[in-house]
């Protein structure tokens, strides 16, 4: 048993009948992996390490901590680390059960089969290991901790390998630009520069541009007062264009952290936590998020920039002529 | 929509400049300003919205500041739903997988040019009896 491993059973000597249990039930259901108790256990004590010490000043509960061990999806992290152990019954099973799946998804993303069965390939032996380190092989199995399924890593994998692909035949393409050619990628955009024609009045103009200049940092400044959480949804739906089902999506898990700060004071939530996230949720809490930046938005332009309720008007109108908005309704149709 | 006439223009005009603000200043700060990005695991796992409370906080705040991670996770979510109704499992002897072995040698040799056997020197050999009739099928 690794060092670390030993001073993690220190801390939690409660979680090893838990962890005892877990591998007798993977065990149970793969005998023929040849993973030991050790490896599993290690392999947890890495997994509650990464996510429940890591970030955080406050150490777990032993409550915390075999809840979390419960969560882990532990046939796919006893598979990884039978594969990572490179045995052979295990390796026929991941086959078996995922490279298809693999195959499927390398397509989905690549221009062309050949990009795809070069990426699959180049995963497999990603997936074996040909890293030798200490005398012993590295294979990227060893970074699976279990705290997702295994297939969501493996998408994950897949394209990442799909962008190392892109980056290795574009060396002068930076990795942002490069992402945006991988999936659906970015429609960015800027701020319009407005051609308010060569006859504007010069003192209109320069009202026009104190007016602007107030806007941009009002708005700036509204969206940097946001939560994480509020910010983030904002991000994936107008920068990440994230459809409303697909950000519904990502909150399908009643246990889903943005979901619960969404829904915190939800009386709704509280009635019944496991209800499911519908795109109206979705859009009701672009609402709430947008109608706290117009609210803060405004407060800045009143108690900063000392604007009058009819130079507030006018920023927007500006701001409205200059930006040519979209509103929050655009997906409604398409879904 | 039904009730769109009821609508604040204030609440039409804000959704407009915040688009705007969002996309410009993505724009401008690129994911270089990232030390690190997220690591595959950590990626999946917020994707597939596995992660508590605790555990999510300093990957929002990330994915807040890092387009790169971001766009990642948004990636994976459309994946996600992509695949949301695929059949996961071919049935059994339709593709049937050789061995291991031979699988990642003859991928080397593709990607490499070469048989890089010496890397395989290590494999596992059969553990038991048991071992010997389920390989049967996969072994030449």
């Amino acid at each position: 048993m690794s060092r670390e491993a030993i001073q993690h059973e220190n801390l939690f000597p409660e979680c090893e009948s838990l962890m005892v249990e877990i591998y007798e039930r993977c065990s149970e259901k793969a005998p023929n992996f040849g993973v030991l108790a050790e490896h599993l256990k290690d392999s947890l004590c890495k997994t509650v390490r990464k996510y429940l010490q890591n970030n955080s000043s406050e150490e777990p509960t032993t409550e915390e901590v075999k809840n979390f061990l419960r969560q882990i999806q532990a046939d796919d992290l006893f598979l990884a680390i039978a594969c990572a152990n490179g045995n052979e019954r295990a390796w026929w099973e991941f086959d078996q059960q995922h490279r298809s799946y693999l195959e499927r998804v390398a397509r989905h993303l690549a221009r062309t089969d050949i990009d795809a069965q070069e990426v699959v390939d180049s995963v497999y032996v990603e997936l074996y290991g040909t890293r030798v380190v200490n005398g012993e092989r590295v294979s990227k199995f060893a970074t699976y901790s279990g705290r997702g399924s295994l297939r969501g890593w493996l998408r994950t994998v897949i394209w990442h390998a799909l962008v190392d692909l892109h980056r290795a035949s574009h060396d002068e393409v930076s990795l942002d630009e490069m992402t945006e050619n991988v999936g659906e990628g970015y429609a960015h955009a800027t701020f319009a520069k407005v051609n308010l024609g060569g006859e504007v009045d010069r003192i209109n103009q320069i009202a026009k541009d104190r007016y602007r200049k107030a806007t941009l940092s009002a708005i700036e400044n509204a969206f940097a007062n946001l939560d994480d959480h509020e910010k983030l949804l904002l991000l994936y739906y107008h920068v990440e264009n994230l459809k409303l089902r697909e950000i519904a999506r990502l909150v399908e898990n009643s246990e889903s952290p943005l979901r619960g700060w969404f829904q915190r004071k939800s009386v709704s939530r509280e009635k019944n936590p496991a209800t499911r996230i519908h795109e109206s949720t979705v859009m009701r809490w672009l609402e709430k998020s947008y109608a706290k930046v117009l609210k803060m938005f405004r407060t800045e332009l009143q108690a900063v920039h000392k604007l009058s309720e009819d130079e507030l008007n006018i920023c927007m109108e500006l701001a409205t002529e200059d930006l040519a908005g979209q509103n929050l309704y655009r997906n409604l149709t398409t879904t | 929509m039904e009730n769109k006439e009821f609508i604040n223009p204030q609440d039409i005009q804000i959704q407009g400049l915040l688009d705007r603000h969002l996309r410009s200043q993505v724009s401008r700060n690129n994911s270089a300003t990232q030390e690190r990005h997220l690591d595959e695991d950590a990626l999946a796992a917020f994707a597939e919205g596995n992660l508590s409370e605790r555990e999510a906080l300093p990957i929002v705040s990330h994915l807040v500041d890092c387009s790169f991670c971001r766009h990642v996770t948004a990636e994976l979510v459309r994946l996600d739903l992509a695949f949301a109704d695929d059949e996961v499992r071919v049935a059994a002897g339709e593709n049937q997988p050789s061995k291991i072995s031979e699988v990642l040698s003859n991928l080397l040799s593709r990607i490499f040019g070469t048989n890089d056997s010496a890397v395989f020197a290590h494999q596992e050999k059969e553990e038991d009896s048991e071992n010997t009739e389920d390989s049967k099928g996969i072994e030449k």
